[in-house]
């Protein structure tokens, strides 16, 4: 009797040890993003090697750029500390099988959203963070207005990009006759076009400002205002943790509400004070979205407070404010003409 | 003796315009406004201030005028999802309005009338000041409906992008002019301000 009773007193602590551990194993190998980000106490984000305004280190190892700071606000919701991003410089090729592999958690790359890369890698792009597309850069002494002025040019393009699809696509759709200039590096497209080997340039728009730096004379060409092709760069996520990817997309979209609200990172103090029903929904101080969402109810304050609204990331790093001097664009508000628009946060 | 009296007339002025310049002044630290300043027109604006042509999505048919206090820029819609974006200088903080109204009336090289209230924060102003280069209304204004504000040009062009006038908007002169010769009178003005928290 005494016997059984030992017995299954030891089956039942092993049956407790093996639960145990199983659960540590369990917990070790969580998918869950949010719980291993918190574990490791950083956000480890996948960014460009070097890129002009979206994400380029400097000597000392300090990353600026829009793309780097849309991390940090992601590290800003869940830590309340900025500095909690941990950047992985990753090259094109290779981007999306570390994210795969979990060596990130998330791209922020400009990484351009298609169809075929959310089915082909099992991916998921919660969110147009920046609208790009295929321009055109003209002297300005040309006195063009429009792509659609460019009839009969020399277009100066890289070779092997999809630029030069998109380019022959738009000239021919639009009946009219260009020559193409092609070069493999970009720096010998660049040189051609400053010694007037051709009549434009043609690259992705957000390039083309960068490229424009360069020149001799920056100030002696414009970039036309159209876009001859689709470039949404958004972040990236993998698929099936629903959690996560909720809170990289409200992250996205909790900075352009406040642009569209006027909460900036100076006045954000004031904003916890107020008592406009959807400022208080985004600070916080109405609903508990920021809970749902399984962070602090203030969430959204604390991105706004450390890296500022939309407008302000924009301007910062690629738009006035910058060496770039990128114009909104389509990049601006819905409703001061732009397409960038947020879902309403209620 | 009528001598005498002008003379005392006049004394008793200069002491009284010497005793009230320092003070007003005081009161209004350079407001943006200096009559009989004649522009600087080699003066260069920042890119994000010069006149060009940008993307802009609007459901207001092209030649409607949309002002942006908060960004300090206005857009002359264009077709084909663009319009012509020019550097401004709006109103101080106070001073801003929004609202929707129509170019009731356009002048070459305006006159000046500050008007009371103006006159009365900025008592050192003329009361009147024909129209010419040293006028801050610059050369050309458009009247905004029955309100006492304008576009307007303006002789201090290292004003535009900030907030300094008493609620108009200002234009270098050479904008101001290439926007006059594009809107008519009867055209549509929609201002825009940031939005309150």
């Amino acid at each position: 009797m005494m016997r059984t009773f030992r017995g299954g007193l030891l089956i039942g602590l092993a049956v407790a040890v093996l639960v145990a551990v199983l659960a540590i194993i369990y917990e070790f190998y969580d998918t869950r993003t949010l719980k291993r980000t918190v574990r490791r106490g950083e956000v480890l984000c996948g960014v460009n090697k070097g890129l002009p305004g979206f994400s380029i280190p400097d000597d000392k190892g300090n990353w600026t750029g829009f793309d780097v700071d849309f991390c940090r606000a992601v590290a800003a919701a869940i830590f309340n500390d900025p500095g909690k991003a941990k950047f992985v410089p990753l090259d094109a090729n290779e981007r999306f099988k570390e994210l795969q592999s979990r060596k990130v958690d998330i791209l922020s790359r400009n990484t351009t959203w298609s169809m075929a890369r959310e089915l082909d890698y099992d991916l998921y792009f919660p969110a147009v963070a920046y609208y790009d597309g295929v321009g055109f850069m003209v002297p300005r002494t040309r006195n063009k207005e429009t792509s659609l002025d460019l009839t009969d040019s020399k277009v100066c393009v890289q070779s092997g990009t999809t630029t030069t699809l998109n380019v022959a696509d738009y000239f021919r759709v639009n009946n009219m006759k260009y020559e193409e200039v092609k070069f493999d590096k970009l720096d010998d497209v660049v040189k051609a076009y400053d010694t007037g080997k051709c009549d434009t340039l043609s690259a992705d728009v957000s390039q083309l400002y960068a490229l424009r730096l360069n020149l001799s004379k920056p100030g002696d060409h414009m970039i036309l205002p159209d876009m001859i092709s689709k470039e949404p760069l958004a972040p990236v996520v993998r698929q099936r943790d629903d959690d996560w990817m909720m809170i990289v997309k409200w992250t996205l979209y909790a900075m352009i509400n406040a642009e569209e609200l006027g909460v900036t990172s100076e006045n954000i103090d004031e904003a916890l004070k107020s008592k406009k029903p959807e400022v208080m929904r985004l600070v916080g101080t109405e609903g508990r979205y920021g809970e749902q969402l399984g962070l602090t109810k203030d969430w959204a304050a604390r991105i706004i407070r450390h890296v500022g609204n939309y407008g302000e990331m924009y301007d910062r790093n690629i738009g006035e404010k910058s060496k770039l001097k990128i114009p909104r664009g389509m990049n601006q508000l819905w409703n001061a003409g732009g397409v960038q628009y947020a879902p309403p946060m209620r | 003796m009528t001598d005498f009296r002008r003379l005392t007339g006049m004394f008793v002025a200069a002491i009284g315009l010497i005793l009230s310049a320092p003070q007003a002044f005081a009161q209004q630290p350079d407001r943006g406004d200096e009559p009989g300043l004649i522009a600087d027109d080699g003066y260069q604006l920042d890119p994000e201030w010069q006149k060009q042509v940008v993307y802009f999505r609007t459901t207001e048919p092209p030649g409607t005028i949309i002002v942006s206090t908060a960004e300090r820029h206005l857009y002359l819609v264009q077709p084909g999802g663009r319009a012509i974006r020019y550097g401004i200088g709006v109103g101080r903080d106070g001073f801003q309005w929004q609202g929707l109204v129509t170019i009731t009336n356009k002048k070459e090289w305006p006159d000046w009338t500050p008007p009371p209230e103006m006159i009365q924060r900025q008592p050192y102003l003329p009361r009147f000041m024909a129209g010419g280069p040293g006028n801050p209304l610059g050369a050309r204004a458009m009247y905004l409906g029955t309100t006492v504000y304008r576009i307007h040009g303006t002789n201090r062009p290292d004003t535009i992008g900030t907030k300094v006038s008493s609620g108009c908007f200002r234009l270098v002169n050479n904008d101001v002019a290439d926007l006059y010769d594009r809107v008519p009178v009867g055209t549509k003005v929609v201002i825009r301000q940031k939005p309150e928290l």
